[in-house]
């Protein structure tokens, strides 16, 4: 019995050593508490992440001794902290919170903690977080190149589309029907390059959270007008017909962004146009209601395929019965819209019938706070 | 019809929106920096002031903080840029420009009829 009881601590022993050097080689900064979140383990990096000794924390309550922050500087409360999560629920929580260094400097930190189970119940949990410092610095060089690389894109296609109207309109004088038609296909092409431009620089806006809002009260209708004087062309070429009506008596008015609002509906109704046969019909209406406003986009169009249905706000989606038959398209457009109207606190859904057309609906709350990062 | 300052370090744009213009009877001049525009505005009176945001030597904003609107009520500034839904555009803004216009998007109708709307609601506010 006393060499077995021997053998069983030599074995413990090991075990816990073993625990420990694993705990110390992660790579990241890791974090041990007991059921009542006091700091039982710290590693290394950890330690020096946060500025801390290990004798600073050990036997500390971490909620109260490592201070949690949210993206606007306030420190966030017990119930909302990672590691209440994790209690609570029983379940692994992944989040980003700042964390406030023992020198005071604010931290960006990418956090998972886990809870330790014992028969169903938490008997401690453990942390592992990164300084994420640099990855979010790397995020804004990205977004900053591409905002600089989109203007610079931009300047010479609006010299492109600005001369091309003007021959067009008759500014530099006569020119012949074929000439026209020439100079709307290259008016058509920089208008689908300034669409792409548009979308890459706002998924990346929307991605790292840099999406500037500029509210202010406006008619959502006049804004699908402006939107459809600019679509009328490209929906002309296809013989189709773009209606836009404003139903009801209440007020579409709403403060939200003109130029996001705009994005949205002309992205919608430039998806109704393309994804439309020759010969169809995209009617737009715009009803005030209570409390928000409903905006309707509806095709008689090829319509989404039913098992499609899930995935049509998904990143790069395009359906199989569009790819076929039209190949401009990115898979960005609703994905696009979805976080662009998420933004402005707005909904969207559609309801769609293969061969028969597709209807997309959203609305914009009448009163709003909208913040910006 | 109405004084017009173009404000665009584009030559052929800043030329392009002065052709359409002139052809609707504004009096337009042209700057290429914000520097130039500052010097114009002493001999040239604008109802409105179309300005670009990104110039050399001085931007639209640095433009729009030494000509202060609140000083020039009668005065509409359209911001012309490529940059929408950008901190300079939300700053524009708050120095009190009218209206955001994206360059890429807008024809030259377009523009025209912006700059008439925006003419209107001065005559609109003159009138109260």
């Amino acid at each position: 019995m006393a060499i077995n009881k021997d053998t069983a601590i030599v074995q413990a022993e090991e075990q816990r050593a073993q625990a420990e050097a694993l705990f110390n080689s992660i790579g990241e900064g890791a974090i041990a508490t007991d059921e009542f979140g006091r700091i039982t383990r710290i590693n290394p990096i950890a330690l020096s992440i946060l500025g801390y000794k290990e004798s600073e924390l050990l036997g500390e309550w971490f909620p109260k001794k490592i201070v949690a922050l949210n993206e606007q500087d306030v420190a966030i409360n017990l119930i909302d902290r990672p590691i209440t999560k994790a209690f609570l629920s029983g379940r692994s929580v992944t989040e980003k919170v700042f964390y406030r260094k023992r020198d005071g400097q604010k931290l960006p930190v990418m956090l998972t903690v886990s809870p330790i189970l014992l028969a169903d119940r938490p008997i401690g949990a453990i942390e592992v977080f990164r300084d994420i410092t640099l990855e979010e610095e790397i995020d804004r060089m990205k977004s900053e190149f591409i905002s600089l690389a989109s203007h610079q894109l931009r300047t010479p296609l609006s010299a492109i589309k600005t001369y091309s109207h003007m021959l067009v309109d008759g500014y530099m004088g006569d020119v012949t029907t074929a000439q026209k038609k020439s100079l709307r296909t290259i008016i058509g092409a920089t208008n689908r390059m300034n669409e792409l431009i548009s979308t890459l620089l706002n998924i990346t806006r929307i991605e790292s959270g840099t999406i500037v809002i500029n509210a202010r009260m406006l008619r959502i209708d006049r804004a699908a007008e402006e939107v459809i004087k600019e679509l009328n062309l490209a929906a002309s070429e296809k013989n189709i017909t773009l209606s836009l009506t404003q139903s009801g008596k209440l007020a579409t008015s709403v403060k939200t962004d003109n130029l996001i609002l705009k994005e949205i509906i002309s992205n919608l109704i430039s998806n109704a146009i393309k994804y439309t046969t020759e010969g169809g019909a995209v009617d737009v209406i715009v009803r005030g209601r209570n409390k928000d406003v409903l905006v309707t986009v509806a095709d008689n169009g090829w319509g989404i395929p039913k098992d499609a249905h899930d995935q049509v706000f998904s990143k790069f989606f395009r359906a199989q019965n569009t790819v076929k038959r039209e190949t401009t398209g990115t898979g960005l457009g609703l994905y696009l819209v979805k976080g662009l109207l998420e933004r402005l606190n707005g909904n969207i859904w559609f309801e769609s019938e293969e061969g028969k057309g597709t209807t997309f609906f959203f609305t914009l709350p009448k009163e709003q706070r909208l913040r910006n990062n | 019809m109405a004084n017009i300052l173009i404000v665009e370090d584009d030559k052929d744009l800043n030329n392009a929106y002065s052709i359409i213009l002139s052809s609707q009877d504004h009096t337009v001049e042209s700057a290429f920096d914000g520097q130039e525009a500052l010097d114009k505005l002493k001999t040239f009176k604008p109802d409105l002031i179309l300005l670009d945001l990104l110039m050399p030597i001085m931007g639209g904003l640095e433009f729009l903080q030494h000509f202060d609107l609140k000083t020039h009520p009668a005065v509409k500034v359209l911001i012309f840029t490529n940059m929408e839904n950008s901190p300079e555009v939300a700053e524009s803004y708050k120095l009190g420009a009218h209206r955001c216009i994206i360059k890429s998007w807008t024809a030259p109708h377009n523009l025209a009829r912006v700059i008439n709307e925006a003419l209107e609601s001065n005559s609109v506010q003159a009138a109260v």
